[in-house]
């Protein structure tokens, strides 16, 4: 067997250049989703209401004990048929689909944003109890406290750990292909059952992953460092 | 400007406060003794509702207080001073100032800068307001906290312990700037083990231990005179 790495080259590189676009499409939406669902999730967790509290610990038991590839194949195929079997309950006929690219920001989003609360909240636990007294004292209500004052000091602190599950959620995009998102994986299995350049195809594949994950992981670090001068 | 009647607060099972009551007057500075664990420092919480007392009623100016209406209202007009400072540590020493006149009483930049720069003046510290609190040491931490508080321009200050976090050598500035405060008439209540300040500086001297008020009076009567037996003995301990 002759290692043909030129031909592979030529015709899945400009390939995986369009996967590219897509794995960052769908880690930026998803991170920003995951950003907002995990903010939201941590407050409501802080809540003094017991029922938000509940519902929203069920919700992350189920999401942290089901895999993230499940979760995507779930909102992928169930949740379209769920949401017709439901229409037709109430007389309509429906055909709702979910565009796969869809599906799988939301997968991420939804799986990295229960994660992701669990470090939004313990960060704004570890802001000392006196700095939300402070804000109370001067006058502020208790969710100005919150906002303008316990939680851009706890943002600070977890921009490290954020950045870890950006990097984690790039990596992690390789699920999309199985949903039907044409990713690098999805890209790179088709080519190599066409042409048999198996060998050339996947080490090509890794390479393109290791290009947008090692500069990321080093961008991170930059950041953790600079924050930590201040 | 304060009066409490048959004030109570309980932690669970725990009784902090058994029956407190007691008055302050406009301009009066009281200073607050006893042993630790006996309540002082939950007294003056409850004084702005940063704890709900679990009992009891709360007069201020003459109106009963409604924790749950009054809130805000009652801490916009009375300020308080922390053992730990809480200074906000993002925001420069001027920020930590102008933020809540700023924010709350919507006071112009140029003019809620010009009121801190003035505060700062006065607790001596007008060269450290561009500095981070972190680089301060805790003496001037506690004397920012302090300008920070005055800057809301509160009828009332409550402090709780302002100097027992600080090393020795810089008690005297903070202690300092609380005899201005109490000179210019501004109605203080102050948590403290400083017996010399409360000597000094109170027009009335109150000692509770185990959630009662034990004994008030005038310094004179509680440090030279007192008649309580257990007044007697915390202060034979700490004098």
């Amino acid at each position: 067997m002759k290692l043909q790495f030129a031909k592979a080259a030529e015709l899945l590189v400009p390939s995986l250049f369009h996967g590219f676009g897509v794995v960052i499409e769908a880690t930026i939406l998803g991170f920003l989703l995951a950003t907002v669902l995990g903010m939201v999730i941590a407050i409501g967790r802080l809540s003094t209401s017991k029922i938000i509290r509940g519902i929203l610990y069920l919700f992350l038991e189920i999401i942290r004990g089901t895999p993230l590839l499940v979760q995507l194949v779930y909102i992928y195929y169930v949740v379209p048929l769920l949401l017709n079997l439901i229409a037709s309950m109430f007389g309509f006929t429906t055909n709702v689909q979910i565009a796969s690219v869809t599906a799988g920001i939301w997968g991420l989003g939804i799986n990295y944003g229960c994660y992701m609360s669990e470090v939004v909240r313990a960060s704004i636990l570890s802001i000392d109890k006196g700095q939300t007294e402070a804000a109370l004292v001067l006058g502020f209500g208790k969710y100005e406290a919150l906002f303008r004052i316990v939680i851009p000091q706890a943002l600070r602190s977890i921009i490290p750990s954020l950045g870890n599950y950006l990097v984690m959620m790039v990596k992690d995009t390789s699920l999309l292909a199985y949903v039907a998102v044409s990713e690098l994986l999805l890209r790179t299995q088709n080519f190599a059952s066409q042409t048999f350049l198996t060998i050339e195809s996947y080490t090509f594949l890794a390479i393109a992953y290791l290009i947008i994950s090692i500069p990321l992981s080093h961008f991170i670090k930059f950041i953790e460092y600079k924050l930590k001068d201040k | 400007m304060f009066r409490l009647v048959n004030l109570e607060k309980k932690f669970g099972d725990l009784e902090v406060l058994k029956s407190i009551s007691m008055f302050i007057d406009y301009g009066e500075v009281v200073c607050i003794i006893g042993p630790s664990g006996s309540g002082k420092s939950t007294f003056l919480r409850c004084l702005n509702l940063l704890e709900m007392p679990t009992g009891g009623k709360i007069y201020y100016c003459g109106n009963i207080l409604d924790p749950d209406l009054d809130c805000k209202k009652l801490r916009r007009e009375v300020g308080m001073v922390f053992q730990k400072f809480n200074l906000f540590p993002m925001f420069t020493v001027l920020k930590n100032i102008t933020y809540a006149p700023m924010h709350i009483n919507k006071m112009k930049a140029e003019d809620a800068k010009e009121l801190a720069m003035d505060l700062l003046k006065k607790v001596g510290l007008a060269d450290k307001a561009n500095e981070y609190p972190s680089k301060l040491s805790g003496g001037q931490q506690q004397r920012v906290a302090i300008a920070r508080a005055l800057a809301m321009k509160p009828k009332m200050l409550l402090f709780d312990e302002p100097t027992s976090a600080l090393d020795p050598e810089l008690v005297g500035d903070v202690l300092e700037v609380m005899k201005q405060l109490a000179k210019e008439g501004m109605t203080m209540a102050v948590v403290t083990h400083e017996m010399g300040f409360a000597r000094d500086v109170a027009d009335r001297v109150i000692f509770m231990d185990k959630g009662y008020i034990v004994e008030e009076g005038t310094p004179e009567k509680i440090f030279s005179n007192p008649e309580n037996q257990r007044t007697k003995e915390f202060l034979a301990r700490v004098i």
